[in-house]
């Protein structure tokens, strides 16, 4: 993560009198995977839309791969793939040829479209109508032609939502594979747990504004409780005891504790990102 | 502009005509519907001899002549009821005689009657019609040739050159034809915006003129193909293929332009029927012109179908050349280049 494979600065998009965007900065390095999280109406898409060039900012700049998004965008979006939140695909054609076409439209040098439908665990099903695919399926096709043009940036928005867990777990690992191959990936979910297994970064985005980035672990540490919490045998059944980390005695009462209890099992308590969400802006991301 | 690209984008849009029911059914039957209907008209001319006459004062020769021949004469009130009668093709012709028709014969001079024409009467209906008058003169006056006639066409004169129906019907259903795949391109590209589809393939290089060329090019290819095979199995083509071809050609971009229109203007796939049908009825009402002359009027010069389907008619069923149809063919491609460009803008902002 050398260099920066995309910039923002200033970044704003108004929808008439409602500000989706409002000067938002941050930094994309490249091998990076970037979590965008927010609840819905927090501009998350908007983003996406305005670094993709579907939007045209009205205010601030943004460079992908060193080139600007306004006045190069034919040349960014030959660099970039994007998964669609809303399934996209032409159903009536097969797997396949909907991945051929996109590889002929980006001029792909010997695609092999079988070959990345494996990759995606839709081997066997290549010469299907797509509409008669499963909604977790669709959404593994979604991510396949995303990856056409072996893009070096790729835009996920909410690749994940409302798929069963083989699908989700699926489409996580071929994030992880891309990011092993180089690409930046952006990605915008609601799911914490999936952002603080893959992100390097996460940016919180409430209101059009980013009110957090930093690395999941360094948020947990920022905004998270720094404590133990351990389960003692009491009686027929087990009670909870917590010792602050940061307090000055807290290797005596940890060793006291040891000493005149049954200690059954003792773990760190660590903020999850839902939970320094909600601190951070006073609102749950799935409202 | 990409050549690979748009042979990709073409190749997806026929997949996707050809992969849709509805698209192959409305075609198949429609194309097998017109080319029957056209074989099912009558090859032959209606022979039915009905006169139309306005007379202020009538003969007594020409009482007994409608009575004692069987002569179907209707009798008008005043000229001008006479004129749009014969102009809407109710009668073969019309004659019109002087009042005072009896007072000349009786002076020994020679009335003028005017007979009318529709524009559809054939040279040997003006010859009966001629004979007639003759016979009349003779009856009142023991002279054959006591008169003078003048006669008049109403609506384009085509004396002596009057064609079947099914022939008349040719141009109308040629352009109908043409016409009805303005619904079918404009439905391709909603079902894309609606289904979010168009967006995926705007995220790619694609530059959005290659995307139109592709577009542009099935629409053509669609109305163009199935308007030439009819007219090639209807023998539209006998009498100058080539102004036939370049109209056809012409007004199938039209087609592309109104498409993208409608397209662009509309929501989904239901709007798209709705107010393409209506768009289809007004674009079809010049053709009924060329199947009955005089029907419509000089207003319908405004919808400019009727540049097309004149062109075809003119040329497939009178033999006309470029010179006869070169200011039509002009207003045509001007109208086709301005609708396709004001298309293009009002589909790009869809797309955005």
């Amino acid at each position: 993560m050398t260099e920066n494979s995309i910039i923002v600065e200033n970044l704003t998009y108004r929808y008439g009198e409602l500000t989706a965007v409002d000067h938002i900065n941050f930094e994309v390095g490249a091998g990076e995977i970037m979590g965008f999280l927010g609840p819905n109406g927090a501009g998350k898409t908007t983003t996406v839309k305005m670094l993709t060039g579907q939007l045209r900012p009205q205010e601030g700049k943004a460079t992908l791969l060193g080139r600007d998004i306004v006045k190069e965008t034919q040349a960014v979006r030959a660099e970039i793939g994007v998964c669609f939140e809303q399934t996209n695909l032409y159903e009536q054609m097969t797997a396949l040829d909907n991945l051929t076409l996109f590889a002929e439209l980006y001029g792909t040098k010997g695609f092999d479209g079988y070959a990345l439908l494996k990759r995606v665990g839709l081997a066997g099903r290549e010469k299907d109508k797509v509409s008669g695919y499963s909604k977790g399926m669709k959404q593994r096709l979604m991510v396949a032609r995303s990856l056409v043009n072996k893009p070096k940036i790729i835009f996920l928005d909410e690749p994940t939502a409302g798929l069963d867990p083989v699908s989700s777990e699926a489409i996580g690992n071929i994030i992880l594979e891309e990011r092993d191959r180089g690409a930046t990936i952006f990605l915008t979910t609601h799911d914490m747990w999936e952002a603080d297994k893959l992100c390097h970064r996460v940016a919180f985005m409430d209101k059009g504004k980013i009110a957090a980035l930093d690395t999941p672990h360094n948020l947990k540490l920022l905004y998270g409780k720094r404590a133990l919490v351990a389960e003692i045998a009491a009686g027929t059944g087990l009670e909870k005891r917590e010792i602050s980390m940061d307090a000055p005695d807290t290797a005596h009462d940890i060793r006291e504790l040891f000493k005149k209890e049954k200690v059954v099992t003792i773990h760190s308590e660590e903020a999850t990102l839902e939970d320094i969400f909600i601190k951070v802006t006073g609102r749950r991301l799935i409202e | 502009m990409k050549t690979s690209v748009i042979k990709a984008l073409l190749k997806k849009d026929f997949a996707l005509f050809v992969s849709n029911r509805f698209y192959m059914l409305i075609t198949i039957v429609g194309l097998v519907f017109y080319i029957g209907i056209y074989f099912i008209l009558p090859a032959q001319m209606e022979e039915e001899f009905r006169l139309g006459m306005y007379a202020p004062v009538v003969p007594p020769a020409f009482n007994q002549l409608t009575e004692n021949e069987g002569v179907d004469i209707e009798f008008f009130a005043d000229e001008e009821s006479l004129k749009q009668a014969v102009l809407d093709g109710d009668y073969v012709a019309g004659i019109a005689l002087p009042p005072d028709i009896m007072q000349i014969w009786a002076e020994g001079g020679k009335p003028g009657i005017t007979v009318y024409y529709p524009s559809t009467a054939t040279a040997e209906i003006s010859e009966v019609i001629v004979a007639l008058v003759k016979e009349l003169s003779y009856a009142q006056t023991g002279q054959a040739f006591k008169f003078e006639t003048t006669e008049e066409i109403l609506g384009p004169d085509m004396l002596g050159s009057q064609i079947a129906l099914r022939d008349r019907m040719r141009p109308l259903l040629a352009v109908f034809i043409l016409l009805v795949e303005i619904m079918t391109l404009a439905s391709l590209i909603a079902v894309e915006i609606e289904q979010g589809t168009a967006r995926a393939l705007l995220i790619t290089p694609l530059r959005i003129s290659e995307l139109f060329m592709a577009k542009g090019l099935l629409g053509v290819g669609l109305a163009l193909g199935q308007s030439i095979l009819f007219m090639a199995l209807v023998g539209g083509f006998s009498q100058q293929p080539l102004i036939i071809l370049a109209t056809l050609i012409i007004g199938s971009i039209m087609a592309v332009g109104i498409g993208f229109l409608l397209a662009s203007l509309t929501r989904d796939v239901t709007s798209v029927t709705g107010w393409g049908m209506l768009v289809l009825v007004l674009l079809t009402v010049p053709g009924f012109g060329t199947v009955i002359p005089g029907l419509i009027s000089d207003w319908a010069k405004i919808i400019p179908s009727f540049y097309l389907t004149d062109t075809v008619s003119r040329v497939a069923n009178y033999g006309a050349g470029w010179g006869d149809v070169g200011v039509n063919i002009i207003v045509l491609a001007v109208f086709s280049a301005l609708v396709i460009w004001a298309g293009m803008i009002s589909l790009r902002r869809r797309y955005q």
